[in-house]
């Protein structure tokens, strides 16, 4: 499929976005990670950050955005210069640490063993992080597990809580009120705030959840291990 | 220079004080707010006089029923809101450098005008830099807020501090009874209709008690038929209109992303005049 030039829209003299029409998908995916690095090292010294969407680079610009930027924008990327690598986080779904989990199964008519396998058979793409330092927006969460909001979310979720909301699925790094359905927790953290940069896995990134027992997730806590950090 | 640690106790304090300097830009990539002062050109203002780094730590408070204690003389500067401000029980004004000596006591009464008072001290206040920044925020420092009973390292010199007459510059309150906020159009403001478009700019809008370092949400509904959106970067400044009909203003501790469309984007001179604001203060938009 082929990615069309993105609009540029100029919200402020500083923030300037890169906005793409289209439906989000892999290519929209691997081009706007593919620019946001060519950005990164075009203009390095004019950036004061970058930020995604699923259809947006926003650039915010240390002082005022140069005048030809839009002329200087490439045509298009090379995807295979990304070089993904995959993250393999371990889940103990269900009983204490899934409290919605039930619930769900019931919703969705399947049973627990099932739904597990689907989930952690997924193959999942980091977007982008965003609503809390270290969340990781992820795609990829199987049709059949998508499963509308909360109508009232729950006050306090712990960190480390894995979670579907709508079509997304995803891991609440940090203790945090939020509205989905909590189907397990990983006893590896995401984010390490005594780290630079504190979460490992970059945009474009593969995740894959695998199960463990309640004994396993006491001994991998008791190491309190970062993700990406031996 | 000598330059020996101090620390100041805090003896009183109302919710929301916390430690700010600039902030965490540039960790937007990884899911972490700003959380840079609410009102910069204050926070500015006070390291400026105090010739300090512009990023150098300050206490931003902004609730009345405010008391420390310092152990050792050092320089400190205020600016912001307009407060009943006591130095060792004796009046003293709200904004610009006050000399402080060992034990002084420095009291902060009724917010007269505005709601976000700084306090600076000269080289910053020393609390813990993590991802770059002594800013407080929610995960990330070990503490959320500054709370009775806490010690605030800074540094002294031991010597009784000289304020020299040129740096004695007023701070201009003006802007804390201003009303209207300049605002550009935000990426999703054209998915209104000409007429919307018109009646936001005509609304007089006013500040709900839902207010924090996060978001201002506006107490008018304004019923709308605008789709979400994927999930886009958000900042400081930008206004989102719910499906609900709210418009929620965002502050320097917002998420980096949201879903709701971006209407306006406030102009990051003015974000302040809102930040500053009370519950049911009125405020208008001008683009």
């Amino acid at each position: 499929m082929v990615v069309k030039r993105p609009e540029l829209r100029k919200i402020t003299p500083r923030i300037w976005e890169l906005f793409w029409e289209e439906e989000p998908s892999s290519s929209l995916r691997n081009t706007r990670i593919g620019l946001k690095k060519w950005l990164e090292n075009q203009y390095h010294s004019k950036l004061l950050e970058i930020r995604q969407g699923y259809q947006t680079i926003s650039i915010v610009w240390k002082n005022e955005g140069p005048e030809d930027f839009y002329t200087s924008l490439p045509k298009c990327f090379n995807s295979e210069d990304l070089k993904p690598q995959t993250w393999e986080i371990p889940v103990c779904y269900g009983g204490k640490f899934g409290k919605d989990l039930d619930q769900l199964c019931k919703e969705k008519a399947i049973t627990k063993e099932n739904l597990i396998q689907i989930h952690s058979q997924s193959e999942y793409v980091l977007e982008f992080y965003g609503f809390l330092p270290g969340f990781m927006y992820l795609s990829g969460l199987h049709p059949d597990l998508i499963s509308a909001r909360k109508r009232i979310p729950d006050r306090k979720i712990d960190a480390g809580s894995v979670a579907i909301g709508g079509k997304q699925t995803g891991i609440y790094p940090l203790e945090s009120p939020g509205g989905w359905h909590i189907i397990g927790k990983t006893p590896i953290q995401i984010f390490d705030k005594d780290q630079n940069p504190p979460v490992n896995p970059q945009p474009g990134d593969f995740i894959r959840f695998y199960p463990i027992s309640e004994e396993e997730f006491d001994e991998l806590s008791a190491s309190s291990k970062t993700l990406g950090q031996s | 220079m000598i330059k020996d640690p101090a620390s100041a106790s805090i003896l009183k304090t109302g919710p929301g004080t916390k430690i700010r300097d600039l902030g965490r830009n540039g960790m937007a990539e990884y899911g972490i707010a700003q959380a840079g002062p609410l009102d910069h050109l204050a926070y500015l203002w006070v390291n400026h006089l105090l010739r300090n780094h512009q990023d150098d730590a300050v206490l931003e408070i902004t609730q009345p029923g405010f008391s420390i204690r310092f152990d050792a003389p050092t320089l400190i500067c205020l600016a912001g809101a307009k407060a009943q401000v006591f130095l060792n029980g004796k009046e003293a004004g709200s904004s610009g450098l006050i000399p402080i000596l060992e034990g002084s006591k420095l009291e902060i009464g009724n917010f007269e005008s505005g709601s976000i008072l700084y306090l600076g001290i000269k080289w910053g206040f020393r609390s813990p830099s993590l991802l770059g920044s002594r800013s407080y925020f929610t995960g990330i420092s070990d503490q959320d807020f500054i709370k009775k009973g806490d010690f605030i390292p800074y540094f002294t010199n031991h010597e009784t501090p000289i304020i020299q007459t040129s740096s004695q510059a007023n701070w201009d309150y003006k802007y804390l009874s201003e009303s209207t906020i300049r605002v550009y159009a935000g990426p999703e403001f054209y998915q209104l209709s000409e007429s919307e478009k018109e009646e936001i700019m005509g609304l007089e809008f006013t500040i709900s008690t839902l207010k924090n370092s996060m978001a201002i949400q506006l107490e008018e509904s304004f019923p709308n038929q605008l789709s979400e959106i994927y999930t886009t970067p958000v900042y400081p400044g930008t206004v989102q209109l719910t499906p609900g009909g709210k418009l929620i203003c965002l502050l320097s501790d917002a998420q980096v992303t949201g879903g709701y469309p971006r209407i306006l984007q406030i102009h990051e001179d003015d974000i302040r005049i809102l930040a500053q604001k009370k519950p049911n203060q009125k405020i208008r938009f001008l683009i």
